[in-house]
């Protein structure tokens, strides 16, 4: 095998045989699609097309969350934003797994034994209010909604630097596969389908790199760079933007809509934690390998740090680093990973989305599931032709800031405050929603450049504002304390009888 | 496994205590005495303090780790295998921590619940 060396120009034309690539799409394509169909033989009621009856095993239901929750930030942003910034994008990775955490402490199984379907069910039932239930689709839309066109982005990049096709086409493959298999198979087929593609993606970023390591560290490959040299010169983030990230991940992945549905396919409170810890065994090991592809190119191949490519790195650094078949093959295996990447989150987004949209505006029939489902994807892919690709781990940090701005508090204060009123849910979701939407508007009007930290990352003061003007509010309506409060709190958190899985 | 089949809910139904009645229903009903509510908050109250301690002690190691290069600069430069020991705290070494956090949480909570249910079973 040689050493490409330093001083070799980027390849002209595709980095990556574009044949091999398009066969591993296909690939992934077809796995994803002939699971999802397999899964239709079991799922029949509205019961197993919204949550798979809530029957699905711990480890397959942790695979399945691990599965929708890597997202193109996670197998390509990370790993591209680490190149750029060094231990910096570090928070990522860590902020990512740690929500989880927070998830697990704060959400998990009170929100398993609520019984409810969807975010909007649980507000609604908590807070006795129709009114709490709208305001609450609509958060839940909107960031479903935004959450999906980094996804798009990212399937649009990965087929232009893989394939050589035009970026549309991308994005239309991610739309038309996620499209057939929910709507042919809802959520027991997705639940299947989640899985098998959490450990695709391991394995497809897994082999690559630790091949990669194995040949440098076998060829002596000298280091172009040390770790700490920044590629593009870029001053680093300073403290308020690492703790305003933190922030917005810590307290934005227990809003996460395509998140929280997976729990309701636990069978009771107690499996609903067990799963999480599961999964965050698993995010632990996944994100173990996006640092050390980011490592491996600042000290390898610092030339991909080049504007615009970083995102890609992942992809290219295979035929880099490697090239001839080896490269070639390694390359079309995290192709395929990258697709089934877009494919499990955004189809994740489009289930619970799509429970949403059908219950509130379509009754709630399987029927109006399908019809909600087609809805919940097209809008964002009319997005994504609009705007332009930003850096995938950035845009998606943006989405979790606004969640944990406006579904977030409404969450946490409804399972553990008994004081919450549904004036007060409404006041704190808006001012969320406005405070972290302005800014995002904001932000992407003046451009990346040009937007002072505060507002390029505003959950540090959006969050504590949601969550203040929620509880003033509420203090203010007390009387509006729904009557029904006490026996809500009692089944949240109560463990239910008998003892399923206890000792 | 015990199968629990439930009905979606539709808009407009308010109070858990409107659907229809289940196996989930008699939980709630058999803590509608003043007893029974107390021991109720009771439960939660300890399940919170509990969350809340996890997350602090969690995010107290978390702030460590930065302030620790900060306060030790020659750490960040030394490393294993040519990783840099900056690298490895944050990419490998946090997420023991998360791991451990979480087996911790869902321990003291199973047990927390044990405990409800042996006061709340005796009454």
């Amino acid at each position: 095998m040689t050493w490409p060396g330093n001083n070799e120009p980027p390849r002209s034309g595709e980095p990556v045989s574009a044949g091999v690539a398009m066969a591993a799409v296909a690939v992934v394509t077809v796995a994803t699609v002939v699971i999802g169909f397999h899964g239709l033989r079991i799922s029949r009621t509205t019961s197993d097309f919204y949550v798979a009856s809530r029957t699905v095993r711990p480890w397959w239901n942790a695979s399945a969350i691990g599965g929708e929750y890597l997202s193109a930030a996670s197998f390509l942003g990370v790993a591209g934003l680490i190149l750029l910034s060094g231990t910096d994008a570090l928070w990522f990775p860590v902020g990512y797994t740690a929500g989880y955490l927070m998830l697990l402490l704060f959400v998990a199984a009170p929100l398993r034994r609520s019984g409810a379907y969807t975010i909007p069910d649980f507000t609604e039932a908590r807070l006795a209010s129709p009114a709490v239930r709208r305001v609450t689709s609509l958060a839940v839309v909107t960031v479903g909604w935004l959450y999906i066109v980094p996804q798009l982005h990212g399937a649009a990049l990965t087929v232009r630097i893989a394939t050589g096709l035009p970026s549309w086409v991308g994005s239309v493959a991610v739309v038309v596969v996620v499209c057939l298999t929910v709507v042919a198979g809802g959520m027991r087929s997705i639940t299947f389908v989640q899985a098998f593609q959490y450990w695709l993606k391991l394995t497809a970023l897994a082999v690559p790199i630790l091949f990669i390591i194995f040949v440098l560290a076998g060829n002596g490959a000298a280091p172009l760079a040390p770790p700490a040299a920044n590629p593009t010169g870029a001053s680093p983030a300073g403290p308020y933007q690492n703790v305003s990230l933190l922030v917005a991940l810590l307290f934005g992945t227990l809003g996460l809509p395509h998140v929280l549905v997976r729990f309701y396919t636990n069978p009771d409170g107690h499996s609903a934690r067990r799963t999480t810890l599961i999964v965050l065994g698993l995010l632990s090991v996944f994100y173990l390998f996006p640092t050390a592809y980011g490592l491996v190119a600042r000290v390898f191949a610092p030339g991909l740090a080049r504007a615009g490519q970083a995102d890609a790195m992942v992809l290219l650094l295979p035929g880099r680093l490697l090239g001839g078949v080896a490269g070639d093959l390694l390359s079309a295996l995290v192709v395929a990973g990258a697709f089934a990447a877009f494919l499990s989150t955004t189809s994740g987004l489009v289930v619970s989305l799509a429970g949403v949209i059908s219950q509130d505006v379509l009754g709630g029939s399987v029927r109006g599931f399908r019809l909600a489902a087609v809805a919940a994807v097209v809008v964002p892919l009319g997005f994504a032709f609009m705007t332009d690709s930003l850096a995938l781990a950035g845009s998606v940090g943006l989405v979790f800031a606004f969640t944990a701005s406006t579904v977030c508090p409404v969450l946490l204060l409804g399972i553990w405050w008994r004081g919450l009123t549904d004036a007060g849910a409404i006041a704190g979701m808006l001012t969320g929603g406005l405070l972290c939407g302005g800014a995002m508007v904001v932000g992407a009007v003046a451009g990346t450049g040009q937007t002072p930290p505060w507002l390029a990352q505003p959950a540090a003061w959006t969050v504590p504002t949601a969550f203040a003007v929620m509880v003033i509010v509420s203090r203010a309506t007390a009387h509006r304390v729904p009557a029904g409060m006490p026996r809500m709190m009692t089944r949240l958190h109560t463990p239910e009888r008998p003892l399923a899985t206890e000792r | 496994m015990t199968r629990v089949r439930v009905t979606a809910p539709h808009t407009g139904q308010g109070l858990p205590g409107q659907r229809a009645a289940g196996p989930v229903e008699s939980r709630e009903t058999a803590q509608d005495s003043d007893v029974g509510q107390v021991f109720v908050r009771s439960l939660i109250r300890s399940q919170l303090r509990l969350a809340l301690v996890v997350a602090a002690g969690f995010l107290l190691i978390l702030a460590a780790f930065p302030l620790l290069l900060v306060l030790a600069p020659g750490l960040a430069e030394t490393g294993i295998a040519g990783v840099p020991f900056g690298w490895l705290l944050l990419g490998v070494g946090i997420y023991p921590v998360i791991g451990l956090s979480a087996w911790l949480y869902v321990r003291t909570a199973a047990r927390n619940e044990a405990r409800y249910r042996d006061l709340a079973g005796e009454q």
